[in-house]
């Protein structure tokens, strides 16, 4: 018998790579309108921050948990490291900064958040070398990542990444030792005996009390800095705008459990700036009242996130912050809605009941622990069935961040969780938090169709 | 170079070489259970004292297969191979395991342990990483103080001050041994290779300790001294590489690129050997001590402390042992030393002390090629001591 090649050969062939097609694909998503406010309030903040040297303000950079209610009650300007490389990576600007962590010396292979935030401090440094002028971004103003003001403290509050803490041990060694650094110890949860749990369990009761005397600590170690009593009714006035706009994000949040889903996790990302660091005022609770309000309005226009939703997934990983807007189109294109994800809904003062106005220490404390990368491999098991519960979550995508170990730490143990409690099919893709050489679109796309077809094998068997 | 042939040094040799063989086979003749420990600041003592045998778990030199699907793949060859052994059941002979370190790739680890030995006890005292705050040390005694009760419910036997002093002292006195052959080594009395060296170190993380230092005991007294080193060799100070040893035939190979090792701030090394648990007041508030004072006398990067610097005790270690330049060992995906390194070049740089960085992997030497790096580096630092100086 012989093959007749002949059919195939006169066949013409689609060469054409896959970005290319992705590209010229319509676009389905259809995001939040709310949220091109954030991104106004957030240009903003980092606007003023470039200036408050020359307003005389005290600068501190910090990293990690959400230290900034205090620093606002101290009338301090806060840089919060990861904050602002993850700004660089969305626009698309950390390559000078990437590029002088790499001059000074640090390896590709460490965290992209942690590289990129220490090329701006080399970057800083230097301004300050060169102009003897305390104010930086004179040496060249059009580079966003040399903009950053010089400190004139660190504070490091790290919950869950060891890297965390030796960092910040870092960039005071990158400034000369020069300006002083105060460490908050924040312990992991990590189930020791057998009735921890989430929030639950000795571990849980007895942690947050060590937290909060280091929390004492460092209001008087900035009483010292600033030369002025710390304002502990502005602390709980802060948190009391805090405590609001996030009953709101988790109640806006919740209503994103109607299918189709009328926004999605990337959504949430895109308000992560505004509850995370950004200014404790009214306008942050209007920011999330009017996320709410238009997410109540397209469930009652029935307008959905996604065109078409067929798919509600779960995002478990850090963002990849080079890719946001590609991302969201990505998965949208396969009629997929990503509802949720540890990052967005697992972080981020996303548990308002804990924060009493006339303690607020203490909320702040329990607030710090839960981290999303805080938490033994039991409490992690725990939320991430939780949420697929809570938003009938079809399958899983796993950002395997490449210089982020800790969001990735449990995530092949997790995959199998849930497959095997609730039968939920997942996949990984090849991405980082900040560098966006590590993105792997194949790996991403090939995962992603076999995940579905999965799926669609599941319910047909239904 | 001085071969440290003898009975002994077989035993040791064979321990470091198959350390899980060894807690099997001392398990089965005493009965004992064996508890196992992770680098790098854990104090064995505590567990010692309770009759059992505490195991710094090691790397080992089995390739990576079912730990594959357990820890990603940017995770540290150590982090991963103790993944692998939990996964494919290398570690059974452990009844418990306790750790102090906060490492987020070691914790991966420990979860995976978690999820593939769900009976066997894991116990997490962490000890605080940033060393000079004014509750460090209270928040150290106080996980001592936790470790001691974890220790005593998995043992069943209560950890006395007397028993725990007996087991301080005897692991002070393993300690101060092996400083002597890292001492005779650097004063070039003892010609000893690094191999040998790490052999010593890495087999008294896994034997019972007094068994270990009889058995030092039996080396020393059976070395011949003086063995001076031909001028021709270059000295070097090896430097990095935390948790896991870094392999032997490594060690060899930079050997054989005309090196002579004189001294190293290795973990499988000087690093561990660094600092005794004071032998007076109380024995557990000892312990807390020995952690707290071990980074000074060895600063780590793992830790954070203002008043320390890794990179000056580095430019001190070459000072006292003559070394003329720097091979920085670093273990592939290790953040703290990825972290730290950039400081460690910088201050050698300034002092114009020549540095290679070497990048070791779980599976896979590169010999070739790094044999060329390590002949260029000592090439390069044979003709900068004959460099004249000019007239300027």
């Amino acid at each position: 018998m012989t093959l007749d090649l002949s059919l195939s050969t006169k066949q013409s062939l689609d060469l054409s790579p896959t970005r290319t097609r992705t590209l010229e694909v319509v676009d389905k998503s259809n995001r939040l309108k709310s949220t091109s406010l954030g991104g106004k309030m957030v240009a903003e903040y980092w606007d003023n921050i470039f200036t408050a040297k020359e307003r005389g303000k005290h600068v501190v950079w910090y990293n990690g948990t959400a230290l900034n209610p205090i620093f606002q009650a101290a009338g301090l300007e806060w840089c919060h490291g990861e904050a602002f490389s993850a700004r660089l990576a969305a626009m698309h600007l950390e390559g000078p900064a990437q590029q002088a962590g790499e001059e000074y010396g640090y390896i590709a292979e460490l965290c992209s958040y942690a590289r990129t935030h220490l090329g701006c401090a080399v970057m800083t440094q230097k301004g300050i070398t060169e102009k003897q002028s305390g104010i930086v971004g004179m040496v060249d103003q059009e580079e966003l990542a040399s903009k950053l003001p010089s400190p004139d403290f660190f504070v490091n509050a790290y919950a869950g990444c060891s890297t965390g803490q030796q960092w910040d041990a870092m960039t005071y060694r990158v400034f000369g030792k020069d300006f002083p650094i105060f460490n908050v110890s924040l312990p992991m949860i990590w189930g020791n005996k057998k009735d921890s749990g989430y929030l639950r369990g000795t571990e849980w009761e007895k942690t947050p009390l060590y937290v909060e005397e280091q929390l004492k600590k460092l209001i008087e170690f900035i009483e010292y800095q600033t030369k002025k009593p710390f304002d502990w009714d502005a602390l709980s006035e802060n948190m009391s705008y805090i405590k609001r706009a996030s009953e709101l994000r988790l109640e806006a949040m919740a209503l994103c459990a109607a299918a189709p889903t009328p926004a999605t996790y990337w959504d949430w990302v895109a308000s992560i700036a505004p509850i995370n660091f950004l200014p404790a005022n009214q306008l942050l609770v209007d920011y999330f009242q009017a996320v709410k309000d238009e997410i109540q309005q397209r469930i009652i226009d029935n307008i959905s996130a996604v065109q078409n939703e067929r798919y509600r997934v779960y995002f478990d990983g850090i963002m990849n912050w080079n890719k946001l807007g590609f991302l969201t189109r990505k998965f949208a294109e396969f009629d997929v809605a990503v509802v949720a994800g540890r990052y967005t809904h697992d972080s981020f003062w996303q548990e308002p009941q804990l924060i009493d106005l006339d303690r607020p220490l203490l909320g702040m404390a329990q607030h710090y622990l839960i981290c999303p990368i805080n938490h033994g491999l039991k409490i992690m098991e725990e939320l991430l069935l939780k949420r697929c519960d809570e938003y009938a979550i079809d399958g899983i995508a796993f950002h395997s961040t490449r210089t982020c170990r800790a969001m990735t730490n449990p995530q092949h143990i997790l995959a199998r969780t849930a497959e095997r409690d609730r039968g939920i099919k997942s996949f990984s893709f090849e991405g980082d938090v900040a560098d966006a050489a590590f993105y792997k679109d194949e790996s991403l796309e090939s995962g992603l169709v076999a995940m579905l077809e999965s799926i669609d094998q599941q319910r047909a068997k239904v | 170079m001085h071969e440290l042939e003898s009975v002994a040094f077989s035993v040791l040799e064979t321990v470091a070489a198959d350390p899980i063989g060894y807690a099997v086979e001392w398990k089965r003749r005493t009965g004992r259970p064996v508890v196992g420990s992770f680098p790098m600041n854990f104090p064995s003592e505590i567990v010692h004292a309770t009759g059992a045998l505490p195991v710094i778990v090691q790397e080992s030199r089995t390739p990576i297969t079912e730990g594959r699907s357990l820890l990603p793949e940017f995770y540290c060859s150590y982090t991963r191979s103790v993944a692998d052994q939990a996964a494919v059941g290398e570690l059974d002979v452990f009844d418990a395991f306790v750790l102090a370190d906060h490492c987020v790739q070691l914790l991966g680890a420990a979860d995976v342990i978690r999820w593939a030995k769900p009976e066997t006890p894991m116990h997490f005292a962490q000890f605080i990483s940033s060393m000079d705050d004014p509750w460090s040390g209270a928040q150290v005694r106080d996980k001592v103080a936790s470790l001691r009760v974890e220790v005593e419910e998995i043992v069943g036997v209560t950890v006395t001050p007397e028993a725990l002093r007996v087991s301080i002292r005897a692991f002070n006195a393993n300690r101060h041994l092996l400083r002597r052959f890292y001492d005779l080594r650097k004063t070039g009395r003892l010609r000893v290779s690094a191999r040998q060296l790490q052999v010593l170190v890495k087999s008294s993380m896994v034997m019972e300790i007094t068994e270990h230092t009889q058995l030092l005991e039996s080396i020393l007294s059976g070395l011949e001294l003086p063995s001076e080193p031909p001028d021709s060799l270059v000295r070097l100070h090896l430097s990095g590489h935390f948790c896991a040893p870094p392999r032997p035939e490594l060690l060899d190979l930079i050997e054989e690129c005309g090196v002579l090792v004189v001294n190293d701030d290795l973990y499988h090394g000087t690093r561990y050997i660094s600092t005794d648990v004071p032998e007076d007041g109380d024995p557990f508030d000892a312990l807390a001590t020995w952690y707290l004072d071990r980074n000074v006398s060895a600063p780590c990067g793992t830790r954070v402390q203002r008043n320390v610097d890794w990179d000056s005790y580095l430019v001190d270690s070459l000072d006292d042992s003559g070394a003329d330049g720097v091979i920085t060992l670093m273990a592939k995906f290790c953040e703290p030393l990825m972290l730290y390194y950039p400081e460690l070049r910088k201050v050698l740089d300034a002092r114009d002390i020549p540095v290679l960085l070497i990048e070791t992997e779980h599976e896979g030497l590169a010999a070739e090629s790094i044999r060329t790096r390590v002949e260029t580096f000592v090439e390069r630092i044979r003709r900068q001591k004959l460099k004249v100086p000019t007239l300027a």
